[in-house]
């Protein structure tokens, strides 16, 4: 049973009929780093908020699972997804404007420590300077009395990676930790993920547009295209066969350089068929379904038409 | 009675935020299935019928009234019936007949202090905001110096110094709030002003003069409108209340104001539709605009 | 912080200069000839001129404005052609009443408009939201001598549930020994708990007229501050690492919505000082406001002037308050900027 088990997640505007998710789904196991790599726009950070029941108003889960450790939490009535801090919690992407600017940082972890390890004030605060000496935070007593503007951007989200420790969740979500900061920061933050990693056996969803990332922390890596799966498996098989065409777009993006946190404006999220259709080399007429994800290899699955027709033995116009 | 003016400017909050992902959803909402207007704004289309009436009343309605001045003494303050919907007043006047007159005149009134207002302050705001340097600087101290003070009161002390026909009345509330426009105006200008069609209009060799008016102006003045519908709202207030208080238009003529000031005695004594009528007209036209400009997105706040 | 608070002050006064200012060239240049407008039309030849000597109003304007200016300095704000006392003396005396009912019709606000403007946010785009900016359109397009005119026949007349329009008290009733020149409160530290609630029924009517119009904005500003502080990033932290709603709502969200809340308070505050001639006026209450509409009755230039001044400068002051409480409660400002190691 995995930690974490996300499938048919579908998301849409309220009062549309546009779907911004369609039928994603993934899994975490313990220990394990997942990746959920894509362009800006893909809706990486959608599926993490809708996972987490955090979805904007205006937003809303039309329907789908997530299933912690077994258990259900997708009230499948109301829509909505009852979790606790304590199974799964997430950190953002820009670390000053998600804390609190008017408490100390300090008070910001303990109140957590206090809800969720049921602790009290004295006791809160003392764990809450540990864990900030924890996240490698020098001269942790007296950073615990300041606010936020007074700390740089790599003090802040480790911070917010304190906070998110104090719940001790099974799951932690990071959606693109790394991207408003340092180079050199961001390796520092790399290895303290890793290394709570190793310690608790938290599972970890890593979301990104950066391919360099996913290769130095995933373990298993899930495309996302316009909301839908494009392609998952292990880190391995996608780095050295990938099959989908978009994934080989992505990889050719990376060795011409070109800079994917551009904004595409060419998703068409009418389409009912595969989104990436309108861009794709390979595209016939098969593709106005929406594609099935089909295994391709041991812990390899692809959604695309191509390989689905192969897995039947259909004919298919050459493109290996 | 307008509670509106300048909020002082408080050291602004960061927003270092970057659109990121949430950038997807904004594209979507625009994609999105588009309500028809009644289901988006209702309260802009409620706004505009009740305007819309007014309008047809303050056209048609003294033509098909009673005479407002006729004073019928046997007949004062009778409360409301099939002849006299509003009543009559201490004069024995048809109250109705006074209010349908009145709204020719305060709603003639309360647009016209709204566009003037605009168009004087838009100007000088396009000077001030083109122009820049001491300036802007001058015109800025000048109008945060009018906008120290409530509108009401500055539009009271200069009818006090000019006198009060209808004319006076109507010049000092609009001076009251040309400030409105100049910041607004300005505010637009400085953000047109960096754009490329204006460094095009200059290179084309237009004088400055001519490209602040006949390039930027026109562009600067979207704000403006918007916020004109609101202003009209609280100009009839203004004016009212300036009535009211016996220091603007004079009785009789027939101002929604003057009536509720000459009504007001009368509440003491139980007769209630003298003065509550017109009062509620001018309610009613104020709330219409309101709705109007607060749709269209109207600063409340300017 | 100091540097922030000193530059505020310089610019408020160099505000009341201003309106000083504006306020000499609307009242002495203006007017064709301001001694004719303050003599009023039916005025003979001879007092013209006696005003116009009285006034000064044949010097050169500099010097005009050199006297002006040098009074003001001196607090005095010149002579009432009315009552022929000193302006100053006289504001000075009805303002106590004006505060008093300014307070409460603000405190009256603040409690109407802060929670529903708190729900409102919470559930913004429900009924309830809907409902709560109904009642702020209407309350913005409230006129004032309407509602008051309302009230009275309803509450007055018709229920008799609070006194008609007189003063501030019963007309045989003795006012409490001035300490703070509140009524309600002096009378409360006197002991004298029957003038108090006498005091509170005849304050009732034009509070509530005020207050209710002066929620309006106040809502609006909750409000808007709430949705902003909700929307934030930092409150869907605090939400994903499972700080209960309530929590969120009130710590997250109110605290940090605070901020803009107190300015608008202030601001609404400093409207009242005007804008409440026509509440004074309609329920013949003696503060400055009624004060003001006496003068502007018959043509006190004198007096409309000192009462515009003061409601100038106390506004400002007021704003200065204000922006010391906010840069006191905002963190950012109080502690600048220090990068911790």
């Amino acid at each position: 049973m995995s930690l974490l088990d996300v499938t048919g997640l579908t998301v849409g505007i309220r009062h549309s009929p546009l779907d911004i998710l369609r039928d994603v789904e993934f899994s975490v196991e313990r220990g394990e780093v997942v990746g959920l790599v894509g362009e800006s726009g893909s809706g990486k950070t959608m599926a993490s908020l809708a996972i987490m029941g955090l979805l904007p108003p205006g937003i809303e889960l039309r329907s789908g699972s997530v299933r912690i450790d077994g258990t259900e939490y997708v009230d499948q009535e109301s829509g909505r997804v009852r979790r606790t801090a304590g199974q799964m919690t997430m950190i953002f992407q820009h670390p000053r404007a998600a804390l609190n600017p008017t408490m100390r940082v300090g008070r910001q972890i303990s109140r957590v420590l206090e809800l969720n390890q049921d602790l009290h004030r004295g006791a809160a605060r003392e764990e809450a300077i540990g864990m900030l000496a924890r996240v490698g935070i020098p001269g942790a007593a007296r950073v615990a009395r300041a606010f936020p503007h007074q700390l740089s951007g790599g003090m802040c989200q480790r911070v917010m990676i304190a906070m998110a420790l104090a719940c001790k969740p099974e799951v932690l979500i990071a959606d693109e930790p790394t991207t408003a900061l340092d180079v050199t920061i961001q390796a520092q933050i790399f290895d303290l993920i890793n290394e709570l990693v190793d310690e608790t056996g938290t599972g970890v969803l890593f979301i990104t547009h950066d391919l360099g990332a996913i290769a130095e922390m995933c373990d298993r890596v899930t495309v996302l295209y316009g909301g839908q799966v494009m392609e998952q498996g292990s880190l391995r098989a996608l780095f050295t066969e990938p099959r989908h065409p978009y994934t080989r777009f992505l990889f050719e993006a990376v060795e011409r350089e070109v800079d994917l946190r551009v904004e595409e404006r060419g998703v068409n999220f009418a389409l009912t068929g595969c989104r990436f259709g309108h861009r794709c080399p390979s595209a016939h007429p098969a593709c106005v379904e929406f594609p099935p994800l089909v295994e391709v290899g041991p812990d390899h699955r692809s959604a695309c038409f191509l390989h689905a027709e192969a897995a039947t033995g259909g004919v298919v116009d050459g493109s290996a | 009675m307008s509670m509106t003016g300048p909020l002082p400017g408080g050291p602004g909050a960061e927003n270092p935020h970057e659109p990121g992902d949430d950038f997807a959803v904004t594209e979507l909402s625009a994609q999105a299935v588009r309500l028809p207007l009644w289901r988006r704004k209702p309260l802009l289309i409620v706004g505009a019928v009740i305007l819309a009436a007014y309008v047809v009343l303050a056209i048609v309605g003294p033509f098909v009234v009673d005479d407002p001045r006729a004073t019928d003494p046997a007949n004062f303050l009778q409360s409301p019936s099939a002849d006299n919907l509003f009543g009559t007043d201490k004069f024995g006047r048809d109250v109705f007949a006074r209010a349908v007159h009145a709204t020719r005149l305060d709603i003639s009134v309360g647009l016209i202090i709204a566009v003037s207002a605009m168009i004087l302050g838009s100007v000088i705001g396009v000077v001030s905001g083109y122009f820049g340097g001491w300036v802007d600087e001058t015109l800025m101290r000048f109008t945060d110096i009018i906008l120290a003070f409530p509108g009401f009161v500055l539009a009271l002390v200069l009818v006090a110094a000019i006198g009060n026909s209808t004319l006076n009345v109507t010049i000092a509330v609009t001076v009251a709030y040309i400030p409105y426009f100049i910041r607004l105006t300005r505010a637009q200008v400085l953000a047109e002003r960096e754009l490329e069609y204006v460094d095009g209009a200059r290179l084309a060799g237009n004088g400055p003069w001519r490209i602040a008016f006949r390039h930027v102006m026109p562009n600067s003045l979207g704000p403006s409108f918007v916020q004109a519908t609101l202003v009209a709202g609280w100009a009839i207030l203004t004016v009212a209340g300036l009535a009211f208080l016996g220091v603007g238009i004079r009785p009789p003529t027939a101002e929604w104001g003057v009536m509720v000031a000459e009504g007001a005695p009368d509440i003491i004594t139980g007769q209630w539709w003298t003065a509550l009528f017109p009062g509620g007209m001018i309610v009613l036209a104020a709330m219409a605009f309101q709705f109007i400009g607060d749709e269209l997105g109207a600063e409340e706040f300017v | 912080m100091l540097r922030y608070l000193g530059k505020r002050l310089l610019v408020s006064v160099a505000t009341v200069l201003g309106i000083v200012i504006v306020v000499f060239f609307i009242v002495r240049v203006l007017p064709g000839d301001a001694a004719l407008v303050r003599a009023g039309p039916y005025a003979t030849e001879e007092k013209v001129e006696e005003i116009r000597e009285a006034y000064g109003f044949s010097d050169p304007i500099l010097v005009q404005f050199r006297d002006y200016m040098g009074s003001i300095l001196r607090g005095d704000l010149g002579t009432s052609i009315r009552t022929n006392g000193s302006v100053t003396e006289e504001l000075l005396e009805r303002l106590p009443a004006s505060l008093e009912l300014a307070f409460y019709a603000v405190l009256l606000a603040a409690l109407i408009g802060i929670p529903i403007g708190i729900v409102a946010a919470a559930r913004k785009g429900t009924w309830v939201d809907a409902g709560a900016r109904v009642f702020a359109v209407l309350g913005s397009s409230m006129a004032l001598f309407w509602l008051g005119l309302l009230l009275l026949y309803f509450l007055f007349y018709r229920l008799r549930w609070f006194p008609g329009p007189i003063d501030r008290l019963a007309i045989g009733t003795e006012p409490p020994g001035t300490i703070t020149g509140f009524y309600t409160i002096d009378a409360a530290l006197r002991g004298q708990f029957g003038v108090m609630i006498e005091a509170f029924h005849y304050l009732a009517l034009p509070v509530l007229t005020l207050g209710l119009v002066l929620a309006a904005p106040i809502l609006k500003m909750v409000r808007a501050s709430m949705i902003d502080a909700l929307e934030s990033e930092h409150v869907r932290t605090a939400r994903a690492v499972g700080v209960p709603g309530r929590q969120v709502l009130f710590r997250d969200g109110f605290r940090n919505a605070l901020l803009p809340v107190t300015t608008a308070i202030g601001i609404v505050f400093g409207y009242m000082l005007g804008g409440n001639i026509i509440v004074e006026f309609l329920f013949a209450w003696p503060g400055v406001g009624r004060y003001a509409y006496s003068a502007i009755q018959v043509n006190d230039l004198e007096a409309l002037q000192g009462f515009v001044i003061m409601v100038g400068v106390l506004y400002l002051t007021l704003n200065v308050v204000i922006d010391v409480v906010y840069a006191w409660i905002d963190p950012r400002i109080r502690l600048g900027k220090k990068v911790q190691a």
